[in-house]
């Protein structure tokens, strides 16, 4: 059995492994607020821990993202998906994808993994209740072959958070 | 410049030269493009061609004649300054060779801006830099810390002599002392400090590869970027600008001059940055 959601594993291009350095070099100076990235040798797979940020429903909690760069970062946008268990979010599926529009359509290569990152922290701490999508059960089990959920065609709950 | 007409038996000589030259046959190669030059010596393609030859055989003295002779001929060859730069590199000749290479990079960008050779001069260019600066500062380093050692010597003697002097308490004396240490120690720091990597500033670097300029060029919104790399995420990502989400139309790019001046000065000033990613 493979790992969840793996995608294609084409190794990075030269511009996207400069910029992964750059961008780790950055965060390790200058990490965003509630994450702690243990810093490995695979710079295409970051392992990132999130801690809810005080004062919101998942104060205390620690979930972890799994952050895959594809070839073509940051012309492509990252997979980006919560490792088991995931937070109990109304945008957020039990096998760890989350419906976030930059994450996909609106992706921009301006943007970055520690700037992806504030916008799920912000995503989670604007939540009013703990539960999964109303549509969670169907999506899950639509994505059992393993598929990324880059190959979802997303319909975005809402665009507040 | 008057570039001379090809014959078409030296045309004919030179497509064997390139046939040769595409299955690694270099020797075979250079006679070919040896004689399209004795038919039509007023060709700067026939001597750039050879120049590449000479290069993959590593026979730099032979790069550096023709590419001399093509500029000769035809002084905006974006291939034969930057051959002659890097044959210039190899006699260690720092200076001009980097000359030949910014030329290379000048001409080439005003031709075709996101070409491979644009992206390859510039490394090499950045490469010629680094090794430069290396050498430099590992100098001036040097010579820095040995006329700290002689400052700090001076003072002592000084200091020592002062107290046998005088009878008064030799506290102030000493104090006054540890003070000109530290000063010293101020003012030798700050001088290291230009040779010391430390991050670019962010208005310099592009949003896109976090690197400095090289190319900048502003959008409509008013946000500059790096040529390359904005060109891609147009064509690859969407008609619009990464951080202000505006519509752009690659025709409404400009250049930024006064970005790419001011990354020119700060190059300038602080040549490690030229050193890349990996």
């Amino acid at each position: 059995m493979s790992s969840s959601g793996a995608p294609s594993r084409k190794t990075l291009s030269k511009i996207a492994t400069n910029r992964l350095q750059k961008e780790l070099v950055e965060w390790q100076m200058n990490p965003p607020t509630g994450f702690k990235h243990k810093v490995t040798d695979n710079l295409q797979r970051w392992i990132i821990e999130v801690i809810g940020a005080p004062g919101t429903l998942y104060a205390n909690d620690t979930y972890q993202l799994q952050v895959d760069f594809p070839e073509h970062y940051p012309m492509e946008s990252p997979q980006v998906i919560f490792l088991h268990p995931a937070p109990l979010h109304p945008h957020i599926y039990s096998n760890g994808h989350i419906c976030l529009d930059i994450l996909y359509d609106s992706w921009s290569p301006a943007m970055t993994v520690s700037s992806v990152c504030i916008s799920i922290l912000s995503m989670l701490s604007s939540s009013t209740e703990k539960q999964r999508p109303t549509d969670n059960d169907r999506y899950v089990k639509n994505c059992k072959n393993g598929r990324s959920p880059k190959e979802t065609r997303w319909w975005f709950h809402d665009d507040k958070v | 410049m008057v570039t001379g007409v090809a014959s078409p038996m030296a045309e004919r000589l030179k497509e064997d030269g390139n046939n040769c030259f595409k299955k690694e046959r270099f020797g075979a190669a250079i006679d070919a493009y040896t004689e399209a030059i004795a038919l039509s010596p007023n060709v700067p393609a026939y001597w750039t061609n050879r120049a590449l030859c000479h290069m993959k055989r590593k026979d730099w003295t032979k790069v550096e004649e023709d590419c001399r002779k093509a500029i000769q001929l035809v002084h905006n060859s974006v291939k034969a300054h930057y051959m002659l730069g890097l044959a210039l590199l190899q006699k260690k000749e720092y200076t001009d060779g980097v000359k030949e290479l910014q030329r290379a990079l000048d001409l080439g960008r005003s031709s075709n801006p996101t070409g491979y050779m644009v992206e390859e001069i510039w490394e090499e260019l950045s490469k010629a830099k680094y090794m430069e600066w290396e050498l430099v500062s590992a100098r001036r380093s040097w010579e820095l810390s040995s006329l700290k050692e002689t400052c700090e010597a001076a003072l002592n003697q000084q200091c020592a002599l002062d107290m046998s002097r005088t009878e008064e308490s030799s506290d102030e004396a000493y104090i006054a002392h540890t003070e000109r240490l530290k000063a010293l120690e101020r003012v030798f720091e700050k001088a290291a400090e230009e040779d010391k990597p430390t991050e670019v500033p962010g208005y310099l670097c592009c949003n896109i590869t976090l690197e400095i300029f090289r190319d900048p060029v502003i959008s409509p919104s008013g946000v500059t970027y790096e040529r390359a790399a904005i060109l891609e995420h147009l064509k690859k990502v969407g008609k619009f600008d990464p951080i202000t989400r505006e519509k752009i139309d690659p025709s409404k790019l400009v250049p930024n001059l006064a970005i790419k001046e001011a990354v020119a000065a700060y190059l300038e000033k602080h040549v490690w940055a030229y050193k890349m990613g990996c």
